[in-house]
């Protein structure tokens, strides 16, 4: 029996994944639970593993292709069956009629799929990949965009040029021959020495040899310059980048941010942590500022919530987000109602999903819905810096190194552990004076040693 | 006291040309020498030990001519009109750098130099010594052969350089060291019918060539000139006494009329007081230079062996004449991406440019062409047909990256590969250059073809390859 292989849905909020990468080619036997292909969402890369044994018969949907989740992306049966037909992508929401096996919406029904495992940094192949996407982007013509006749576009690649800057003056401004021939003269194409290698290597990965200039001094293009022309062609950020890229501009553009910052005393929170590892209690620091940022929040509850600028919606519930910088971008878990968290819970569920974030494990689930962020730098020797706040959220903590630095401590200058803890808020909803007592509302909690003494 | 625009220390390939260029370029110009002009390559390195083994490799044709159809019973050699033959060669060519330079107007002082600041060098020749102003200084010292202290001092124990200066042959010699001297050596004194031994500690010889090229000199070595090769163990309890030197190899003991040590050079900082222009060699005694020959300071260079790079006469001239003119106020980056090495063993090797070795060590990805010259129609003609000339090439591009010859000729056949490699030429370039026939350079266009997938003269991958590559 032949079984469609279909693109899950892996998060409530996933809409359509791409296949970045296929581990098993067509004709491949396939055994339950193995690893067929890996996709990105706008989360992170996970990999997809079959519920079926047999061979796969036909990838549908190639790498890099973009489809909605729940479409057909390839079939599993025995060699020799016939395989249904699939309509022509990109098209599976559109049209399902044309799909033999009627999608199903319902999310009961569980997809191919059992687990998702897979690095959120996105593999290098995928990069690689997109890169070649690109370099065929800005390529001298698109059919039905460009009018060129044949002859034009064939002298333009065997000189290894790109025709965007030639002008048509042929019938409807097309662009012929003699335009290519005048456009070279006046680029100065001739003058052009090119070694033979360098030629082929832009030839071959269509770069424009008129934009290529030799760096090397010698007034020739050889291979190197090449190379330096590939290492800086544009590439398309990969998709981890995009999605940063996208949420912090809408939030830093739409957001009018409010930055306070004070100085926190962790001397004796040092201490005690040293005492507690002693006694075979490990906390991190970041244990006590989420515990103390719940403890802030329940008592600031205009701080915990989302405004589009006029509605508020406070959150009843406390779910803080922890930004965990990744070797290529950054992921943010949440520790889900955090109100009600012991610090023990705390630093238990904040070690897993920080494990799980750096070894891309993280379900998207475990990275959507936070109402409050923390952004730790501690581990980094910064002074202070501000963080931007996350798209829904109405402030982010942003937490420096704690360094000794000389205070003046009942009148006399002593030297204490000091951690800068800078606040951004949304001012729309967040004054400065709120901001204010909020920030030194954690600030004080983190500085009182009865409190925790107690807690623990 | 004299002051000149430019001192440079060392008259060898490094040194003279770079005073010649620096002269050529109107600055004042002073040589300091304290052996001869010329250095080792011209005195105790490549021109004396070549013209030995032009002559040994005639003598050995001779006594083998019967393979060309060739009478030659009683061929002999009188070793001592060979060394005046050599030292009739050295003459002349150092009679020719003397009048370059005279011509050029450089002055040369002979004595050692030694700094007494950055800008202050005494030149001192036995009792007499005379101070020196030099604007700026090129150090071309070059190197010495080294010489460990397990080696016992002997007139039976010699380096390269006290070779050179025996009247007579041995009747038999171990060669301690299997580097390209050592092997030279080994091969010359073979021909010259002396019973040979090589003694490598490492695996095998000359360990950077390509494996294929090692093998197959190897081969020739031990098959064809009857060396006994011992590789990956060392010569121990070496000793000498009147009659010969004897020595250990594990279990056996090993005798010969004489030990030829080539255990690779040392760069020459003696005497030079470098502290004193702030100078401090790095670890080996070599000297830094950055990419347009200069040390840390600013107004001193240095060239060639020094400086730790390939202990090429050819690269060190291409050095002294890039510091030349930086010294003269330009601004040139070296450039020595295909640096051409050949080694004068029977047979011959050239190499240029990027190896297989390298490129498996680098991860680069390559495709290799190759051609044997057993089916070479030249090769066959003059009774050379062994060895191979190899292309090493970019599988996307074609760019002929490095290449490797073995075989008659393959020093002079380099060249060409040297050209093609710096100019980025790709296979299908030279696949489609008309060599003449019938030339041992033809293997290149032939090996070329092999790389584009279409050999005449030799078997064709198979149809699917093509199909594939189609």
């Amino acid at each position: 029996m032949v079984h469609p292989i279909i693109m899950p849905k892996l998060g409530q909020m996933t809409e359509e994944s791409t296949i970045v990468r296929w581990l098993k080619r067509e004709g491949d036997p396939v055994g339950k639970g193995d690893i067929l292909f890996e996709i990105e969402t706008d989360k992170a890369v996970m990999e997809v593993e079959s519920f079926f044994d047999g061979t796969l018969l036909k990838i549908v949907v190639p790498e890099n292709q973009t489809v909605p989740v729940m479409t057909t992306v390839a079939f599993v049966g025995n060699p020799g069956e016939p395989i249904p037909t699939v309509a022509p992508l990109p098209s599976a929401p559109s049209r399902p009629s044309d799909t033999p096996l009627p999608p199903r919406p319902a999310p009961q029904v569980s997809p191919p799929v059992s687990r998702t495992v897979a690095p959120a940094a996105v593999p290098p192949p995928a990069v690689a990949k997109t890169e070649t996407q690109v370099s065929s982007a800005p390529a001298p013509a698109k059919p039905g965009r460009l009018r060129i006749s044949p002859r034009a576009r064939r002298l333009a690649v065997e000189k290894g040029i790109h025709l965007t800057g030639v002008q048509g003056t042929g019938p409807g401004g097309r662009i012929i021959e003699r335009d290519v021939r005048t456009y070279l003269s006046e680029r100065g194409y001739d003058r052009l020495r090119v070694t033979p290698a360098a030629r082929a290597l832009a030839t071959a990965e269509n770069l424009d040899l008129l934009e290529i200039r030799s760096l090397t001094g010698d007034d020739r293009i050889d291979v190197e310059d090449v190379r330096l022309a590939l290492a800086e062609r544009p590439r398309p950020l990969d998709r981890m980048r995009q999605v940063i890229a996208e949420r912090l501009t809408r939030s830093f553009t739409t957001t009018p941010h409010f930055f306070v910052t004070v100085s926190a005393d962790v001397t004796e929170l040092s201490e005690l942590r040293q005492r507690l590892k002693q006694h075979g209690q490990s906390y991190t620091l970041s244990d006590f500022i989420v515990k103390a940022c719940a403890l802030a929040l329940c008592e600031f509850p205009e701080v915990n919530s989302t405004t589009d600028g006029k509605n508020v919606q406070w959150h009843s519930r406390i779910h803080i987000g922890l930004a965990v910088s990744l070797d290529r971008g950054l992921v943010v878990p949440v520790i889900r109602d955090a109100q009600d968290l012991s610090l023990p819970d705390i630093h238990q569920m904040a070690t897993e999903l920080i494990e799980k974030a750096r070894s891309g494990r993280l379900t998207p689930d475990e990275m959507t819905g936070s109402t409050f962020t923390i952004s730790n730098m501690g581990m980094l020797d910064v002074e202070n810096f501000t963080a931007i706040i996350n798209p829904g959220e109405s402030a982010i903590l942003a937490v420096s190194s704690a360094r000794p630095t000389p205070v003046v401590k009942d009148g006399e200058i002593a030297v204490r552990a000091m951690m800068k803890m800078t606040l951004s808020s949304d001012h729309r909803l967040i004054d400065g004076a709120m901001a204010a007592r909020f920030v030194n509302a954690i600030k004080t909690r983190l500085e009182d040693i009865t409190l925790w003494n107690h807690l623990i | 006291m004299e002051s000149f625009d430019l001192v440079v220390v060392g008259a060898g390939p490094g040194g003279y040309p770079a005073a010649i260029r620096a002269a050529q370029l109107g600055a004042s110009v002073a040589l300091v020498e304290q052996e001869e002009l010329g250095g080792t390559c011209l005195n105790w390195g490549c021109i004396p030990t070549k013209t030995l083994i032009a002559s040994s490799n005639f003598y050995f044709e001779m006594k083998n001519a019967a393979e060309l159809g060739l009478r030659s019973d009683g061929v002999s050699f009188d070793y001592g009109e060979l060394v005046a033959r050599k030292d009739q060669v050295v003459k002349k060519l150092r009679a020719g750098v003397s009048q370059l330079l005279k011509a050029n107007g450089v002055a040369v002082l002979k004595g050692t130099a030694s700094f007494r600041s950055r800008q202050l060098l005494t030149v001192r020749e036995n009792a007499s010594e005379k101070l020196v102003e030099a604007r700026k200084v090129i150090l071309a010292t070059g190197s010495v052969s080294a010489r460990p202290d397990f080696l016992p001092v002997h007139p039976r124990v010699v380096d390269s350089k006290g070779f050179l200066n025996l009247t007579s042959l041995p009747s038999s010699a171990i060669v301690l060291g299997g580097g390209i001297i050592g092997c030279e050596f080994a091969c010359m004194l073979a021909q010259f019918g002396v019973q040979t031994t090589l003694v490598e500690l490492l695996p095998d010889i000359i360990a950077t060539l390509d494996d294929d090229v090692r093998r197959e000199l190897r081969r020739q070595m031990e098959k064809r000139l009857g060396i006994r090769i011992i590789t990956g163990v060392s010569l121990e309890d070496i000793r000498a006494d009147d009659s010969e030197v004897h020595a250990r190899i594990g279990e056996e003991a090993i005798r010969a009329d004489l030990l030829l040590a080539a255990l690779g050079r040392r760069p020459a900082t003696k005497g030079l007081a470098l502290e004193n222009a702030g100078l401090y060699p790095a670890d080996g005694g070599f000297l830094k230079v950055d990419d347009f020959g200069r040390t840390r300071a600013a107004s001193i260079f240095a060239v060639g062996d020094l400086t730790g790079s390939m202990q090429l006469a050819h690269l060190a001239t291409s050095q002294g004449i890039v510091a030349a003119e930086n010294a003269c106020g330009q601004h040139l980056r070296r450039n020595e991406k295909t640096v051409p090495a050949c080694i004068f063993t029977s047979p011959e090797i050239g190499v240029v440019g990027l190896s297989e070795k390298e490129a498996a060590q680098q991860g680069i990805e390559v495709r290799i062409g190759k051609f044997p010259f057993s089916v070479l129609g030249k090769a066959l003609a003059s009774g050379h047909a062994t060895g191979f000339v190899k292309w090493i090439a970019d599988p996307g591009t074609g760019q002929l990256l490095g290449a490797q010859a073995i075989g008659p000729h393959a020093t002079e056949l380099i060249a060409e590969a040297a050209v093609l490699v710096r100019g980025e030429a790709t296979a299908r370039d030279l696949a489609q250059t008309i060599h003449a026939h019938p030339t041992l350079s033809e293997a290149w266009m032939e090996a070329a073809h092999v790389l584009t997938g279409e050999p005449i003269h030799s078997a064709p991958p198979s149809r699917k390859t093509i199909r594939e590559r189609v």
